[in-house]
């Protein structure tokens, strides 16, 4: 019997190829990772993809291909949200503990950590972190929590749980800090504030992907 | 000799080596009660290096694989505890009334939209509400497919009511002062935009005055008028009936007295009924003077 169903496959002139970051992949010039779909988003052969305007780690990677992820890695996600970029990061890391203090999200949150095996949900505020009984040494620190007072409550974070010389991956938008200063002023801002801990490695604009947003990648000095 | 509790128990280590140990066996439901029970302290980063190993070596779970699987278990029992009792709270409540009302007032409007566009063929008049009455007045006028719609059209009106019933309830013991100077709808519109009683009660006055020009305005839907562009606090009667020049004005005041009776329920719910008449007294003042302009009028050379 004929199949009329259309196919989730790979078209046959779709090139597959590998990503700087392993566990990432680029579906012609599209951003995957590999899995099954988890939030509507469209799949191609087992491949996931990923919209770099709708996530600021597939922007990053977009625009940048050093970013320090790695397959055996334990991370520390603030600011989980529903989860998407989480759903992602865990087809590439081994381990996600996902925080999130907002209790409608959360619901979705808990939802997908109810399918996928390797992220763990925490119902919390990162500014005043009460998951220290649960979460072990973690491998980077990823944040992207829109907040006045992120720079602080990173270094916080990264003070209880992240390993020496770890990494960590901050996600910035400057109208969230202060909406009347320049975007490079609040970067600059920011920037400055996690001097206090970490070693900045580098930082990125988002654009085209995000207005007036950056990542900074730095490392536990 | 360093005393560490984990998730997954109490333990006592000297010189790296497990000296006392007390850990829950793998009960998820115990797990997660413990944790939302007991207090717990930071302990070193050295200690958190070794949880794996240490609940192995406890025999709290047989391999690392296991280890993630029981504490993933653990927390999502935990975060849906959390998540109930979050909701459980007045002010979150009054949002998921507020939002309940958000979603008739899109359906009546995309309904309205269809019903009139339906009639727009037999009828002059194109306003909704006009339509909806005469539907609901002369039903025999019109087809019985129409006269349905019309019906559930006007069902919802009623249960939008309902809602705003329930609303004024909540408000008025979760949030007096706020309920008595915005009043029970547009005060409980302010909890939703900012996320809580709490989130509001810490927000300055400047953000409050800006927030959210809400996305789906009965007003707008149902008589047409432009949304509002300034922000939530621009419903409240005394800054729309005040004339343009002064709304902003109205507004920033109206902002800052806010900001107040926000802290005030939220840190102790006692009502001051000064708010309000401070309140009048300064917009009757700025309203004096607009209709009076020759006392403001500068003198051009
Ligand atoms: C920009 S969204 C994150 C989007 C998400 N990272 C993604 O890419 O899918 C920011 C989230 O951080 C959460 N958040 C803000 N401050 C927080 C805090 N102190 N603790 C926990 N979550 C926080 C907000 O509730 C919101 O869901």
């Amino acid at each position: 019997m004929a199949n009329c169903r259309p196919r989730s496959a790979t078209p046959n002139n779709m090139k597959i190829s590998r990503h700087k970051v392993a566990g990432v992949f680029l579906l012609d010039r599209q951003l995957a990772t590999k899995g099954e779909a988890l939030y509507g988003e469209r799949t191609f052969d087992g491949y996931r993809l990923w919209n770099p305007r709708r996530s600021k780690l597939a922007a990053l990677l977009m625009k940048q291909a050093q970013v320090p992820l790695a397959p055996e890695q334990i991370v520390l996600y603030l600011g989980a949200a529903s989860g998407t970029t989480v759903s992602h990061l865990a087809d590439i890391v081994s381990l996600v503990y996902a925080v999130e203090f907002a209790p409608r999200v959360a619901r979705d949150l808990v939802r997908l950590s109810e399918r996928v095996k390797n992220i763990v949900p925490l119902i919390s505020d990162a500014a005043q972190p009460d998951y220290g009984p649960v979460v072990e040494l973690v491998d980077l620190l990823y944040q992207d929590v829109a907040q006045p007072r992120q720079a602080e409550i990173a270094v916080k974070n990264a003070e209880l749980f992240l390993k020496p010389r770890g990494h960590a991956c901050i996600m910035i938008k400057a109208r969230s800090i202060d909406v009347t200063a320049k975007p490079k002023t609040v970067y600059k801002r920011e920037v400055k504030k996690l001097e206090e801990l970490f070693d900045i490695e580098s930082v990125h604009e988002l654009e085209p992907f995000y207005k007036a947003h950056a990542a900074v990648i730095a490392r536990l000095a | 000799m360093a005393h560490v509790k984990t998730w997954f128990g109490d333990i006592e280590l000297h010189n790296d080596e497990i000296v006392r140990s007390q850990v829950l066996k793998a009960d998820i439901d115990a797990m997660a009660q413990r944790l939302q029970r007991e207090d717990f302290a930071d302990f070193d980063k050295e200690c958190r290096g070794r949880l794996r190993e240490i609940a192995i070596k406890l025999q709290v779970v047989s391999s690392e694989l296991e280890y993630v699987s029981v504490l993933r278990a653990v927390m999502i029992q935990s975060a849906k505890e959390r998540i109930v009792t979050a909701f459980a709270q007045p002010d979150a409540r009054i949002i998921q009334l507020i939002d309940g009302i958000d979603d008739i007032d899109e359906s009546i409007n995309l309904l309205s939209e269809r019903l009139s566009e339906w009639c727009l063929l037999t009828s002059e008049t194109s306003m909704p509400e006009d339509l909806l009455e005469a539907f609901v007045s002369s039903p025999s006028a019109q087809s019985p497919l129409a006269q349905e719609f019309a019906g559930s059209i006007s069902r919802l009106c009623e249960l939008r009511q309902e809602i705003a019933n329930a609303i004024e309830l909540e408000m008025r013991t979760t949030a007096p002062n706020l309920s008595t100077l915005a009043g029970e709808l547009l005060g409980a519109r302010l909890i939703a935009r900012a996320g809580g009683l709490g989130s509001l009660a810490r927000m300055p006055a400047s953000r409050i005055q800006v927030m959210g020009a809400s996305k789906a305005l009965f007003k707008h839907i149902k008589y047409g008028t432009k949304p509002p562009k300034h922000g939530v606090i621009f419903q409240h009667p005394l800054v729309r009936g005040s004339h343009p020049n002064i709304r902003g004005k109205i507004a920033r005041i109206l902002a800052a007295k806010i900001a107040i009776a926000a802290r005030l329920d939220f840190y102790s719910k006692r009502a001051y009924p000064e708010l309000l008449s401070q309140l009048e007294k300064r917009v009757g003042e700025l309203q004096t003077a607009e209709r009076n302009p020759q006392q403001h009028e500068d003198i051009t050379p």
